[in-house]
């Protein structure tokens, strides 16, 4: 039976995961458009993708786009397979309710 | 770690929201409103051409078109600029010179076979703008070709069977239609 995560079901993690992995697999999400599609301030947002990152959740790239820095954010495989279980185990327990 | 069902159900409906507004704000379903702009340009375009002087409609239709290109070409800008994939780039770029060839050819056959009226220049219009809608639609989504081969035989019918109403015919079931789909393809996401 699949395991709820801690790490994960932190309601600002939950979100964030689950906008992650609504993305394709090679794709990656912009910080400050991540920080307005949650609505959450900057050090909120960064506090929380540290959590996720230190857990191997999701990618942190940081990069120069025009010589402006950017940091993009992508959910890794082990975060989307975590996050699916995660689900699942919300799910099961509704089931069972 | 425990959770009651009630707090399981509030996570999956907080996951499912956090979805679908992932969907609508980055994926490419932010095409609807390109749907959307072009039915209302559509719709307002060809009821201009049945109702008003020639004179005015030609002028309505350009102002409609400008319009139309600028507010598209704002929409495409802002449509996935938080997100980044190694094909995106160049992707994005193919799609914008293909849509510039396409309508150069466009042009370039208007001038060479030179349509004896209006209604006959909006059918070429129409029929290049599907053959691109149904390349874009064969290349990124299959199952939106069919939208454009639907306007298409409308439009077709209305050409070749009701001459009389033709702008009325393509405003209401061309521009409605697209107007129509892109609220729909709104909500369904």
């Amino acid at each position: 039976m699949a395991e709820l995560n801690e790490t994960i079901h932190q309601p600002v993690r939950l979100r964030i995961m689950a906008a992650l992995v609504t993305l394709g697999p090679n794709e990656e999400v912009d910080f400050t458009y991540l920080r307005d599609l949650l609505e959450v301030t900057d050090g909120n947002l960064g506090a929380h993708l540290r959590k996720l990152e230190e857990a191997g959740y999701i990618a942190v790239n940081k990069i120069f786009v025009e010589r402006k820095p950017r940091t993009f954010v992508a959910a890794t495989p082990e975060g989307r397979k975590v996050f699916k279980e995660h689900v699942a185990a919300l799910e099961s327990i509704l089931k069972n309710k | 770690m425990n959770i009651s069902p009630t707090e399981a159900e509030e996570a999956l409906a907080a996951i499912q929201a956090m979805m679908q507004k992932t969907r609508r704000a980055i994926s490419s379903s932010g095409a609807y409103r390109f749907l959307i702009v072009w039915g209302v340009v559509w719709l307002l375009g060809f009821l201009g051409a049945q109702f008003l002087p020639q004179y005015i409609a030609v002028y309505t239709w350009m102002v409609l078109d400008i319009l139309g290109g600028i507010l598209s070409a704002i929409i495409g800008i802002r449509m996935n600029r938080g997100v980044r994939s190694p094909s995106s780039s160049s992707s994005g770029k193919r799609i914008a010179i293909f849509w510039m060839l396409l309508f150069l050819y466009c042009v370039a056959s208007i001038a060479v076979s030179w349509p004896a009226d209006g209604k006959q220049l909006a059918m070429f219009i129409i029929l290049f703008v599907m053959v691109g809608w149904l390349a874009m639609g064969l290349l990124l989504s299959f199952t939106s070709i069919w939208p454009a081969v639907i306007i298409t035989a409308l439009a077709l019918v209305g050409y070749f069977l009701l001459p009389g109403i033709f702008n009325l015919w393509m405003a209401i079931l061309g521009g409605g239609g697209m107007i129509v789909l892109g609220l729909y393809i709104r909500s369904r996401w």
